[in-house]
């Protein structure tokens, strides 16, 4: 049905989210991408709640920090106290360089912390090795049969 | 001309109202006071108060110009009148009035905050001596109060730069980010004057981003004030010179360094500082290897450090032009950089109380030279 793992973008800008896909478009690897613009729809979608209800349930999170409705710190903080949800990877992906957010970030559990560069040729070189590292290269959790 | 029967008009001096506490025991004295300065024409408009919890509840209630306190009051003194007012935050001049004083103790009074003495009985001298009081409080208010709008619109700017630097690079990410994938995505596809066009603006909106980064970095110093510590300036040399190896290696530079202090400052801050100073001599420097010399001595009660090199040095006449934030000397093609890092270095070295210039000979290399204080003023001892 579906080709490759499945990545869910949460992020408020849509200028970030296409060059996100800009570079997500230039890895190797086949896989389906959701995306979705802010913090409390990021939950809804996860727990598959209302409008979300046929949500597949992705392999890699890629969230950033400052989103409107909830912010993304809660956004992190909520799924890793969530049993079901806390063994997905949460790759950390936002402006912010603030040491309270990178220390915070992975004390919360974020499996990773990367800052979106400010030009495009390195913005899509960290998406793409960002995609090649979590997507090919490491091994993620396994989904149970449904 | 009409006027006042044997007094010119123009000789008739404006009356003024002033509001008065008398710290007096005697009503006669208040009266003497009182008439030599309506005589003057101070139309004084009083309260009296005879002890210090009176005195005390008046200032807190009302407000005076000014106060007239006899010194020798049986119960209490009224020097004692300073200390209240102190104690209370108010700034309300204070006249002594009393009989034979003594110069030692009208000197000792003066001292702790009287405005002025006068004799009672030379109380003709009463009524200048409490204008001068009036006018030297009003001044002093002026003073205090341009020396706070100064801080203010100081704080206020200085905000405005970090705040419009930091959310300039939001906006300024996507320019960039997406004039370079039209670049990438188009070049050659288009014809000749779109790809000129698309290369100027990817390179205004790069040079822009640096500038906006360079401000912010720029307003961000003093920022962390709270951080600073005991740092070894040897290590923090060291560090800086780490920063700089590739630069250090590419221009063949040989910089050694005499014995470094231990100084209070913010350490992050004064690697910048040892970083740019040390980096503009090698960026600046003439056609030998640049030799590079950092020496601290201790002069009083500051640190003067000094950065030697034997570069293209500057002309006398750009020796303070330098400092100022966003100058150059020098063309872009010449030497890269937004003309920012000495204005840093500045920012730095006075937010620790200390000064920066620079001696030189053009074609005979420069000295830059900042001076730290040895130790902390007294007033952030006493946070800490």
């Amino acid at each position: 049905m579906t080709v490759g793992p499945e990545v869910l973008l949460v992020d408020d800008s849509a200028a970030d989210l296409d060059l996100t896909r800009e570079g997500l478009r230039r890895s190797r690897q086949p896989f389906q991408v959701s995306v979705v613009m802010d913090g409390a729809d990021a939950i809804s979608f996860l727990r598959k709640q209302g409008k979300h209800a046929q949500a597949p349930e992705p392999d890699l999170i890629v969230l950033d920090l400052n989103l409107p409705r909830k912010d993304g710190r809660e956004v992190l903080s909520e799924l890793k106290k969530d049993l079901r949800l806390n063994r997905i990877p949460v790759v950390i992906f936002t402006t912010s360089q603030a040491n309270s957010d990178v220390n915070q970030s992975y004390a919360q559990g974020a499996n990773c912390y990367v800052t979106k560069p400010g030009n495009f040729p390195e913005y899509a070189a960290a998406v793409q090795s960002m995609a090649d590292f979590w997507l090919s290269l490491a091994i993620l959790p396994r989904k149970e049969m449904q | 001309m009409p006027g006042i029967e044997g007094m010119k008009v123009e000789d008739a001096p404006a009356r003024t109202k002033l509001r008065v506490l008398f710290v007096e025991d005697d009503p006669a004295d208040v009266d003497l006071a009182s008439c030599a300065l309506q005589r003057s024409g101070i139309d004084p408009e009083y309260d009296v108060a005879d002890s210090a919890e009176s005195f005390t509840a008046h200032v807190q209630k009302s407000t005076y110009d000014v106060v007239l306190a006899d010194y020798n009051l049986p119960s209490w003194n009224g020097m004692a009148t300073v200390e209240i007012l102190q104690r209370e935050g108010l700034d309300i001049p204070v006249v002594l009035v009393s009989g034979a004083l003594g110069e030692t103790r009208a000197v000792e009074c003066i001292k702790q905050g009287a405005a002025d003495y006068v004799l009672k009985d030379h109380l003709l001298r009463l009524p200048d001596a409490i204008r001068r009081a009036v006018r030297e409080k009003k001044l002093r208010e002026d003073h205090r109060r341009l020396l706070e709008d100064l801080a203010r619109s100081n704080r206020d700017l200085e905000q405005f730069a970090y705040v419009a630097s930091h959310d300039l690079q939001e906006p300024l990410r996507m320019v960039a980010a997406y004039t370079q994938l039209l670049a990438e995505r188009y070049q050659g596809k288009l014809d000749e004057n779109a790809d000129k066009y698309i290369h100027y603006a990817v390179d205004g909106a790069t040079r822009m981003q640096r500038l906006v980064q360079d401000l912010l970095a720029f307003s961000r110093v003093g920022r962390r004030a709270a951080e600073r510590r005991k740092v070894d300036c040897s290590v923090v040399l060291a560090t800086a010179l780490q920063n700089l190896q590739t630069a250090i290696e590419e221009s063949g530079a040989r910089i050694e360094h005499g014995d470094l202090p231990t100084v209070t400052a913010e350490g992050a801050e004064l690697m910048q500082l040892f970083q740019n100073l040390v980096g503009n001599a090698i960026k600046f420097r003439g056609s030998d290897p640049p030799r590079i010399r950092v020496t601290a001595e201790k002069a009083g009660r500051e640190w003067i450090f000094s950065v030697a090199d034997n570069g293209l040095g500057i002309a006398p006449e750009h020796a303070e032009m330098i400092f100022v934030i966003f100058k150059r000397l020098h063309t872009r093609s010449e030497y890269p950089g937004n003309g920012i890092g000495l204005s840093i270095c500045k920012k730095i070295v006075e937010q620790q109380g200390g000064r920066i210039w620079v001696e030189s000979v053009p074609g005979q290399g420069a000295t830059f030279r900042f001076s730290l204080p040895t130790k902390i003023r007294d007033a952030e001892r006493n946070v800490s």
